[in-house]
C-alpha cells in the first residue's frame, strides 16, 4: 500500500474524474445528504465527523428494480447492463464493509458484478464517531479496513493522506503528481483508529444481545413484542446496506402477444407473504418469527464463515428508520436487559 | 447489453401521495423516472420514517398503465383524441345540460389527492366558470361529520393540536381508528410514545396493533360510540372528575348535558355496547388521573349514519375533561387522504368557499364574486351522494370527476354504477384506467402528484410543498390547468394561471386561515400550519388555547341510536370496513407494487373462527357475503381480532368489492354514508 500526501480534493476529483463517472454524498438545499452525481466543483461531504447518507450505495451494484431479461414472443432477450466506469468518492468504512460483504453474496450474478467491476471505491476514514453509529463493535471502522477500497483518505490538518489500496487505486492515480505521504502517518493510523473507537458511546448492550442471539436464549415472548411493533414497512431492509433481499415478478410488454419483461426488486424479510409459499403455508407467519429471523441474520455466528463477518455493519440505519422502535439499538436493549 | 442509467441524478423533496400525516418522502430521480424514494431525514411530521405505502411509491408512479392521452368512448370503446376534441365534447355537452337544466345539472367531484390548487381551481370552475355550487369530493365519505360536528361545538373542524403533541400527552385515547396500519408514521409515534410511558387507552371493536398494546382497551359493538362516550362522561361526573373550572370559563350548556348522561349508567352501557362496566371505570379513571389527555379519532367515528352525533359526543367528553387547548392534548381527527384537509380548506365542498366562508352568507358571496368577477350562486350544492341521486332522477346530466374511483370507493356499487351510466356525460381526469374512469364518455390524462408543484395540506393543518420531480407523460397535465383551459372555452377568463405558485397566491389572498402564506415561507419551515396570518405568521400549532374559534366550547347532549341496519334472522352479522396498511383507497396506486400486491389477496373477508366453524368456514374458503344491496365472492381469513358477530372487509379490491352490500344510509347532518355497519349473510360456495 502505498501513501501519499493529497493536498486538495478538487484535483483527485478532476483527475479521477477524466475516465468515470463520480458520485459523492452532497448536500441538497434542506441539508441532508445523498449520494448524487459529482464533479471537480462539487463539495462531497467529507467530514470528520460522517453523517451517513439515508441510502447507503447498495443501489449503485443492486439496483432497486432492474429487467433481468425479456422475452419478445420467441426469444429470450439478455438485458445485461452496460455500465461505463464510476468512481465512488467518499465512502465510509461502514458501508464498504457492507459493499464487501455483498460482494460475497452477489458473486455469481451478473448484474451486480457488471456494476461492482466497472466501479472504483474511495473510501474515507471516520475521525469522530457519528450518531448512533457503533462500527467498532462489529469489526466495520471507524477506518477503512484493508481490501476494501481502491482508494482510502484521511484528513490531516496538512492534507489528505492518501493511500493507493488495491492495484486497480494505484492505477487510477497513474499521471496524479503525489508527494509521498509524512513517513509516520501510516504508521500513526492504526493507533489513531483505537482512539476514536474509544470514544463511541457504550456498545455493552450489543455485545451482550449478540451473546444472548446467538446463545438461542431469547424468548419466544420477547420476539413476539418486538414483532408486533413491526409494521412490515420494508424501511430497514431497504436503508440496511448489508440487506440483500429480492423477488422477481413478470410483466406484459407491447412488442408480442405473449412478450413479458422479468423484473427484480429489492424485497423484504418482514413482509408477512415473504416466505408465503404456494400451499399457503407460512414458516414466516407470525411477526415475531420475522423479527427474529431479520436480526439472526445480522448477528448470527452461523454466517460468520461464510461472509467472514456479521451482516451488520454498525451503521445505525436501522434504528434511525424504524418506525415501531425496533431498530438494532431499541431491539439490542430489550434483548440485553431480558435476564 | 443496455446502457445502465439507472442512478439517482437527483432527489427532489415532496409530500408523499398517501394518507393525511403528510411525511417527507425524496424522490430519487433518474432522467424522467422516479426510481425510488426515501425518507426526508429531518421532516418534522415524519422524522425520517415511511410507511410500506410510502416506500412502494416508485412502483405507483411507474409510467406503465399510465393514461397518457384524452381518450374518447366510441361504441364503448376508447379511442385517442386530441385534447381539442375532447373538450369540443365536453363544451358540447356542458353547454346542452346548461341550457336544458341551468348550471345545477352540472357537477364537480374534486379530489382529496389533488393538490390545493387543483381543488382551489376545481371549484372555482365549478362556481364561477359554471355557476354551480355542485362541487364535492370524497371527505364526504371520511370527515364531513367532523368539519360539521366539530364546527358546532368548537368552531372549528381540524385537528385542533399537533403530531407532535403525541409526545407531550401522558394519556393517549385512540377511538376507531387503526393508526399504525391507515396512518402508520403518525402510529409509530404513538407506539413510541406508549414505550416511554405514557398510557394508552383505545375504543374499537376490533384488537388492533394499538389495542394489543393498550392499557385499556374497550371493545364496544359498531355504532355504540355515543353510549359509551355518554357512560364515561356519566362516570366522571358521578366521580366529580370533570374539569370544573374549565367547564365554567370555557363552556356552555354543561346543564344539558349532565342531565342528559344520567340517562347512562354503566349497566345500562354494558347492555348497549358489551363493554363491562368494570373496564368503562377504568377508563374513566385513566381520564382522571391524565394531566394531559390526546383523542385522535377516526373511520369507526364518522363512518355510521349517527357520524355527527358521534363527534359530537367524543368532543363533549374532550370538552369536560378540559382535554383541550394546551399541548398535549385535544380532539384529533386523524384525516385519510394526503389533502382531505385541503381539499375541505379550499371549498370543494357544496357549501363553503375557500376557508370555510359560506355560499349562503350574503357577506362572503359578495366577497368572492368581486374576487372572481362572477355573480356566483348563492345556494348550497349537492353533495357526492346528492349528485348521485340527482343523476338518477334526471336532473343532473353531466359529471365531470377528477382522481376519486367512487365505483370502488363509495357505498352501493350497483346504485354509484347506475347513477353514473344515467348521465349525458361522464368526465373523469385520472392517472389510469380505474373503475369509475371505464364508465367516463370522455377521459383527461392527469399529471401526479410528482409531475407537478403544489401544496397539500396534512392532518394537523401543514400546509406543505410537493415539487415537480418529472416530466408528466405524454399529454397529462395539471387538472388545473385542464380546467382553466376548459374555463376559458366556456368564456370564463378568471382562470389562465401561469403556474401553481399563482394559484396559491390568489388563493392565499381569499383564505384568511392561509393569509401570511406563500412558497417562499413553506419552502423554508417544512410547511405551515394555518391559522397563518398577520397575528400568527409562523402558523399555529395549537388552536382554542384561550378560547374556541366560536367563542364558548358548546357541549350538546346526544342520544345513543343503532346503526340503521342491525343483524337480524335473515342477515344475522354485522359487516364493517376497514383498511389495510399495504393498500391505499381504491388501489388504483398501490396496486402496482408487485410486493405489496403479493401481501394481501385481492380481496378477504375476516371473521372470528367462533363465527366461521358453524358455516362450514376454514381458511381460505371461498366465500359469499350478501346484504341486501348486492353480494360479493371473496375468501375468508380467520381472525380473532374481530368480536364474534362481526365480520371485516377491506375496501381496497375491486375484484371483492365491499360496496357491494354497504349500506347508504346516511347521515342526516352530512349525508355521510354508514360504511361501517350493516347486515349480512355469509355462507360457504
Amino acid at each position: 500500500m502505498r501513501a501519499y500526501l493529497l493536498e486538495d480534493i478538487p484535483s483527485l476529483l478532476t483527475h479521477l474524474g477524466k475516465d468515470r463517472q463520480l458520485f459523492a454524498p452532497q448536500h441538497i438545499e434542506d441539508g441532508d445528504l445523498h449520494w448524487l452525481p459529482a464533479d471537480a466543483a462539487s463539495e462531497p461531504a467529507l467530514d470528520s465527523k460522517p453523517l451517513l447518507p439515508l441510502s447507503s450505495p447498495k443501489a449503485f451494484f443492486f439496483a432497486e428494480r432492474e429487467t433481468l431479461f425479456r422475452f419478445d414472443g420467441s426469444n429470450f432477450i439478455e438485458t445485461l447492463p452496460e455500465v461505463e466506469p464510476q468512481a465512488l468518492f467518499g465512502v465510509r468504512s461502514c458501508d464498504l464493509c457492507a459493499i464487501t460483504y455483498q460482494d460475497q453474496f452477489f458473486k455469481q450474478d451478473p448484474y451486480y458484478q457488471a456494476r461492482r467491476q466497472a466501479t472504483l471505491l474511495i473510501g474515507l476514514d471516520c475521525l469522530e464517531p457519528c450518531d448512533g453509529g457503533f462500527c467498532p463493535t462489529v469489526d466495520a471502522g471507524p477506518f477503512v479496513r484493508e481490501g476494501m477500497a481502491d482508494l482510502i483518505l484521511q484528513h490531516h490538518e496538512q492534507g489528505w493522506l492518501l493511500i493507493a489500496a488495491s492495484d486497480k487505486g494505484k492505477k487510477s492515480i497513474d499521471g496524479l503528481p503525489l508527494p509521498p505521504a509524512p513517513s509516520d502517518w501510516q504508521v500513526q493510523r492504526e493507533r489513531h483508529e483505537h482512539e476514536i473507537a474509544a470514544r463511541f458511546p457504550d456498545a455493552t448492550h450489543i455485545e451482550a444481545g449478540v451473546q444472548f442471539l446467538n446463545s438461542g436464549e431469547v424468548a419466544a415472548t420477547t420476539w413476539e413484542a418486538m414483532g408486533l411493533q413491526c409494521l412490515s414497512c420494508s424501511g430497514c431492509t431497504s436503508l440496511c446496506p448489508s440487506c440483500s433481499c429480492f423477488a422477481t415478478f413478470e410483466h406484459p410488454t407491447e412488442e408480442a402477444d405473449n412478450g413479458f419483461e422479468r423484473e427484480r426488486c429489492w424485497d423484504s424479510c418482514l413482509y408477512e407473504a415473504f416466505q408465503r409459499e404456494a400451499s399457503g403455508h407460512n414458516p414466516g407467519a407470525k411477526a415475531g418469527a420475522r423479527v427474529e429471523r431479520f436480526w439472526f441474520h445480522k448477528f448470527s455466528d452461523d454466517y460468520t464463515a461464510e461472509f467472514g463477518r456479521y451482516g451488520c455493519v454498525g451503521c445505525g440505519r436501522c434504528e434511525r428508520i424504524c418506525p415501531g422502535v425496533i431498530g438494532v439499538h431499541s431491539v439490542m436493549k430489550r434483548i440485553s436487559a431480558q435476564s | 447489453m443496455h446502457k445502465e442509467t439507472k442512478h439517482t441524478t437527483k432527489v427532489v423533496n415532496s409530500i408523499c401521495p398517501y394518507c393525511g400525516v403528510g411525511c417527507g418522502i425524496g424522490l430519487q430521480v433518474c432522467g424522467e423516472q422516479v426510481i425510488g424514494v426515501e425518507p426526508q431525514r429531518n421532516h418534522p411530521v415524519s422524522q425520517g420514517k415511511l410507511c410500506a405505502k410510502g416506500w412502494s411509491t416508485a412502483f405507483a408512479l411507474d409510467p406503465k398503465d399510465r393514461i397518457t392521452t384524452p381518450l374518447i368512448k366510441e361504441n364503448g370503446q376508447f379511442r385517442p383524441a386530441s385534447w381539442d376534441e375532447a373538450y369540443s365534447v365536453i363544451i358540447e355537452a356542458f353547454t346542452a345540460a346548461i341550457e336544458e337544466k341551468g348550471p345545477d345539472g352540472l357537477g364537480i367531484i374534486a379530489c382529496a389527492r389533488a393538490t390545493n390548487e387543483d381543488c382551489y381551481a376545481a371549484q372555482k370552475f365549478a362556481r364561477a366558470a359554471l355557476g354551480t355550487n355542485n362541487v364535492d369530493h370524497c371527505a364526504r365519505i371520511c370527515h364531513s361529520p367532523s368539519v360539521a360536528g366539530l364546527r358546532q361545538t368548537l368552531g372549528s373542524g381540524a385537528m385542533t393540536n399537533s403530531i407532535d403533541d403525541i409526545e407531550q400527552a401522558d394519556l393517549i385515547v385512540i377511538w376507531g381508528a387503526d393508526p399504525t396500519e391507515n396512518h402508520s408514521v403518525l402510529g409509530g409515534r404513538i407506539m413510541a410514545a406508549k414505550l416511554a410511558g405514557a398510557k394508552l387507552l383505545v375504543v374499537d371493536p376490533r384488537q388492533t396493533r394499538l389495542a394489543k398494546m393498550a392499557d385499556v382497551h374497550l371493545q364496544p359493538r359498531l355504532g355504540t360510540n355515543v353510549a359509551l362516550s355518554n357512560g364515561l362522561l356519566h362516570i366522571l361526573f358521578k366521580q366529580g372528575w370533570e374539569a370544573k373550572a374549565f367547564l365554567e370559563q370555557r363552556c356552555e350548556n354543561l346543564e344539558a348535558l349532565k342531565t342528559k348522561v344520567q340517562d347512562y349508567p354503566p349497566e345500562k352501557i354494558e347492555a348497549i355496547t358489551g363493554v363491562p362496566a368494570a373496564q368503562l371505570e377504568a377508563a374513566a379513571r385513566l381520564y382522571h388521573q391524565a394531566e394531559r389527555a390526546l383523542l385522535a379519532y377516526g373511520m369507526g367515528i364518522t363512518q355510521y349514519s349517527n357520524g355527527t352525533n358521534n363527534v359530537i359526543a367524543i368532543s363533549n367528553l374532550t370538552l369536560a375533561t378540559g382535554q383541550i387547548g394546551r399541548k398535549g392534548t385535544g380532539i384529533n381527527p386523524l384525516r385519510g387522504q394526503n389533502n382531505v384537509q385541503g381539499a375541505c380548506d379550499m371549498g370543494a365542498l357544496p357549501d363553503v368557499y375557500p376557508g370555510y366562508q359560506e355560499v349562503e352568507d350574503p357577506a362572503s358571496n359578495s366577497k368572492f364574486s368581486k374576487a372572481w368577477g362572477k355573480a356566483l350562486p348563492g345556494t348550497k350544492g349537492l353533495t357526492s351522494l346528492g349528485m348521485a341521486k340527482a343523476a338518477l332522477n334526471n336532473d343532473l346530466r353531466c359529471m365531470m370527476i377528477m382522481g376519486e374511483d367512487p365505483v370502488v370507493t363509495d357505498p352501493d356499487q350497483n346504485e354509484v354504477r347506475r347513477s353514473l351510466q344515467a348521465l349525458d356525460l361522464l368526465v373523469v381526469i385520472e392517472l389510469v384506467m380505474t373503475e369509475t374512469a371505464k364508465l367516463a364518455d370522455v377521459i383527461l390524462p392527469a399529471a401526479a402528484f410528482a409531475e407537478k408543484d403544489g401544496t397539500f395540506t396534512n392532518c394537523e393543518r401543514r400546509v406543505q410543498r410537493v415539487r415537480a420531480a418529472v416530466p408528466p407523460p405524454g399529454e397529462a397535465k395539471s387538472d388545473w390547468k385542464i380546467l382553466g383551459e376548459l374555463a376559458e372555452l366556456l368564456g370564463y377568463k378568471g382562470m389562465a394561471w401561469p403556474n401553481a405558485e399563482a394559484i396559491f397566491n390568489e388563493l392565499a389572498a381569499l383564505t384568511p386561515i392561509y393569509g401570511g402564506m406563500d412558497y417562499q415561507h413553506l419552502d423554508k419551515h417544512y410547511g405551515l400550519q394555518w391559522p397563518c396570518n398577520e397575528q400568527n405568521p409562523a402558523g399555529t400549532t395549537l388552536l382554542h388555547t384561550e378560547q374556541f374559534t366560536r367563542g364558548k366550547g358548546q357541549l350538546i347532549p346526544v342520544d345513543h341510536t343503532d346503526p340503521a341496519e342491525m343483524p337480524d334472522t335473515d342477515y344475522p352479522l354485522f359487516l364493517t370496513t376497514t383498511r389495510l396498511h399495504f393498500h391505499y383507497g381504491c388501489g388504483s396506486m398501490t396496486r402496482k407494487s408487485p410486493l405489496l400486491e403479493r401481501e394481501t389477496p385481492n380481496g378477504v373477508l375476516f371473521i372470528h373462527p367462533s363465527d366461521a366453524s358453524p358455516l362450514g368456514i376454514r381458511q381460505g374458503s371461498p366465500v359469499r357475503i350478501s346484504s341486501r344491496r348486492g353480494e360479493v365472492e371473496t375468501r375468508a381469513v380467520l381472525s380473532e381480532e374481530l368480536p364474534e358477530g362481526t365480520v371485516a372487509m377491506p375496501y381496497h379490491f375491486k375484484e371483492a368489492p365491499s360496496n357491494q352490500v354497504t349500506n347508504n344510509a346516511q347521515d342526516p347532518v352530512t349525508k355521510m354514508p354508514e360504511l361501517k355497519a350493516c347486515a349480512v349473510r355469509v355462507e360457504v360456495i
